[in-house]
């Protein structure tokens, strides 16, 4: 009896591996026929890869939303309503010789909008990003001289160490800060870099080719132009240096020298588990407030009257003033990498210089020059590419393949911690091939009148684009 | 000696019996890992390039190619890793380091290095972590299930062994691995990739074998996306090339530097 309900149960054993076998082999249903068999690369590839370039062609039509009511009347012109714009965008590197290259960035911008007043210059628009050539003159000693776009920071929203970003974006179609980084102007200098094991040392000096220019507009922009008064209009001199401390920890610490302005910075990293890495990035120095450095510069590029006094209230007093940005991003197991990050600009606007902001522009007797005088703040702040107000927040999602293969959706949202009101944009790229892309984005400026954003002149944009890669 | 006692001393020699054969077992299971881990990787520092297919409900799509260079580090007997974009053209020149914990993305178009967590080594169909050089013996410690004779990718029986590997460590692509191995060669033959919450992620298949840098190694692999089972990717690795490869590579700084070769 006992014999046979073994053997029973050995038979229910065995017949149950078989299942399971059986079950383990099914997944080769899974392989469709056309990958059951080698693929061969359709992709031509020469022996360790292509080139260093990137190519494309892009078409881009944005419509925007004006603002009515503003509590400060904008300035003329207005921002434009629409906007077509198609360019050529290049990247390559060319080897020269025996540890020599040549690097060249560029982008060709034909464009229309609504404020344009016939065909003329201005439809043409030449972003000479970089050209310079680089020696390895010992092995990992590098030596490059010319335009090089020299990126520093760990943050996203915000990188207070990125200290030659200021003026070198030019008529963005995203306020996306990282694809703000895409198409700016490098910086025309002398770079030397040394790479240790677990250590690097970077120095870049800068020469002042040419004196500071007023703050751009959408409808003055240099047609060809290289535009070294966006970037070389003061000698600057930067030394940044790395190294492995321990494990996971390399902070990076960063000298800055610039006309009367001397910073120091650090940017730090870590990995704390498998989906979240943490991130601070700061840098502090002598400066001026956010309000007098930009009614200096305007008086002294001629835009604001030299001798008039100001709207709001300034003081030629400089202090040690800190810029910080910090946070960290998380990754689902849903495949979306979240970046929260708090920044913190102390030259930037405080609550007062807000009310200040608006006391002074929308009083009943507000002249077109006082106007004109505040919106230049802003401008400028923009131009400089930092946080007008002290303290405010960002958040940006991504999502790859979402909801369907090759999707890629990025939304962000960087609020104002004064007033709450806040800049939103969501992006939706398809990837129809490897050559063809389709995408859109919309920004939205959002929050009540008398915010930050709620008193931008355009409410929305709404951009849809074409891209051709080859 | 009372019939208690008898019994206690029988149950005592019973389970140290079975401990010492669940041990021998558990470090069985690690010699066919790494046995397993010389099959599939060189044991030299190397180049190869990795054209990736995807497939969309059976139809070819979208091609990535990749050249990964690879280097154990003999303080942890883990590969390092640098990935370079060849292909699709949007992405040519983006760059990836994998050193640890220590994970970079770097893009030439923004010239900027942005820190990764491991997670986004999974994200996307072609994913990071499946073109990884990776010693499974270090990140995992495996378990024998058993022997069991399954087919290969060609639908030919196979003897394999059959190990249940979780991570180690927190450098693991994966939380758990089932894995089977070819008796006597130690060809690795089929894996199965589950996440933290135990789902099953991946179907992988070994295919190809070929010589390579002195041995018969796998030079193709079919993944199967288990979430979405209408994706499947097929891996090819190719063009290696033994290369020395300075350990001072293996840093964020370095990666805007690296050349095509």
């Amino acid at each position: 009896m006992i014999a046979r309900l073994c053997g029973l149960a050995l038979l229910g054993l065995a017949l149950g591996d078989a299942v399971a076998l059986a079950d383990e082999n099914s997944d080769l249903d899974l392989i469709p026929q056309a990958a059951g068999q080698p693929q061969t690369p359709t992709v031509a590839v020469s022996p360790g890869g292509a080139p260093n370039q990137r190519l494309y062609l892009e078409n881009a039509l944005t419509g925007s939303g004006p603002r009515g009511g503003l509590p400060v009347p904008f300035p003329p012109p207005k921002p434009a309503t629409w906007q077509e714009r198609l360019f050529l965008d290049a990247r390559k590197q060319w080897v020269l010789g025996d540890r020599v290259t040549l690097t060249l960035s560029d982008r060709l911008n034909l464009r229309a909008e609504s404020n344009l007043d016939g065909p003329g210059h201005q439809n043409t628009i030449n972003d000479f990003r970089e050209g310079y050539v680089s020696w390895e003159a010992l092995d990992r000693t590098y030596l490059d001289a010319g335009r090089i776009n020299l990126k520093n920071g760990a943050a996203v929203g915000f990188n207070p160490t990125d200290f030659f970003k200021t003026r070198a974006v030019v008529d963005p179609l995203s306020v996306d800060p990282t694809v703000l980084r895409e198409d700016r102007l490098g910086t025309v200098m002398g770079f030397g870099e040394r790479i240790w094991q677990g250590g690097t040392l970077m120095v870049a000096v800068a020469p002042k080719l040419t004196n500071p220019t007023a703050v751009y507009k959408s409808t003055d922009l240099r047609s060809f132009d290289p535009s070294f008064d966006r970037t070389n209009a003061h000698a600057r001199f930067m030394v940044k240096g790395s190294a492995d401390l321990a494990e996971d920890f390399a902070p990076e610490l960063l000298l800055y020298h610039e006309a009367d302005r001397t910073s120091v910075g650090t940017n730090l990293t870590r990995s704390v588990s498998q989906d979240v890495v943490v991130y601070a990035e700061w840098a502090g120095g002598t400066r001026s407030s956010l309000v007098d450095e930009a009614l200096r510069y305007g008086r002294q590029t001629g835009t604001l009257p030299m001798n008039a006094s100001s709207a709001i209230p300034e003081s030629s007093i400089s202090g040690f003033q800190s810029e910080l940005s910090v946070g960290g991003s998380y990754t689902t197991e849903s495949k979306i990498t979240f970046n929260l990050e708090y920044h913190f600009n102390q030259a930037g606007f405080s609550r007062r210089d807000w009310n200040n902001w608006f006391r002074a522009g929308s009083s009943p007797g507000a002249r077109a020059a006082i106007t004109r005088e505040l919106w230049y703040l802003r401008s400028y702040a923009a131009e400089q590419q930092e946080p007008l107000s002290e303290h405010s927040v960002f958040l940006r999602a991504d999502r790859v393949d979402a909801f369907v293969p090759n999707l890629e959706i990025t939304g962000f949202i960087n609020a104002d911690l004064y007033d709450g009101s806040s800049l939103a944009q969501v992006t939706a790229d398809y990837y129809l091939s490897n050559a063809w892309t389709v995408g859109g984005l919309v920004i939205a400026d959002l929050g009540r009148a008398h915010s930050d954003f709620g008193s931008l002149p355009q409410t929305a944009s709404v951009l849809f684009r074409l891209a051709r890669y080859f | 000696m009372s019939k208690t006692t008898t019994m206690r001393a029988v149950a005592a020699v019973f389970l140290a019996f079975a401990a010492t054969n669940d041990a021998a077992r558990a470090e069985t299971a690690q010699d066919i890992v790494v046995a397993s881990d010389k099959v599939r990787n060189p044991g030299e520092p190397f180049r190869s390039t990795n054209t990736l297919t995807e497939f969309v409900a059976g139809k070819p799509r979208d091609q990535n190619v990749l050249v990964v260079y690879a280097k154990e580090d003999p303080a942890t007997h883990q590969f390092r890793n640098l990935i370079r974009y060849v292909a699709p053209p949007r992405d040519q020149g983006k760059m990836v380091l994998l050193d640890g914990r220590v994970l970079w993305f770097y893009d030439p178009n923004s010239k900027a290095s942005v820190r990764i967590s491991p997670q986004q080594r999974l994200i996307g169909q072609a994913a990071i972590g499946d073109v990884l050089t990776v010693n499974f013996a270090v990140d995992y410690s495996g378990t024998l299930l058993g022997d069991e004779t399954i087919q290969d990718a060609s639908r030919k029986d196979r003897q394999c062994w059959h190990l249940d590997m979780k991570a180690a460590n927190d450098q693991a692509v994966y939380n758990r691995v089932e894995y089977w191995v070819e008796h006597g060669t130690n060809y690795p033959v089929k894996a199965k990739f589950y996440s933290d919450s135990g789902r099953l992620l991946k179907i992988l298949y070994y295919r190809g074998f070929e010589e390579q840098l002195g041995r018969i190694r796998p030079t193709e692999a079919v993944i199967i996306d288990a979430v979405d089972t209408s994706l499947v990717t097929t891996f090819k690795f190719g063009d290696f090339h033994a290369q020395a490869i300075p350990d001072a590579w293996f840093q964020r700084d370095y990666l805007p530097r690296l050349q095509p070769e």
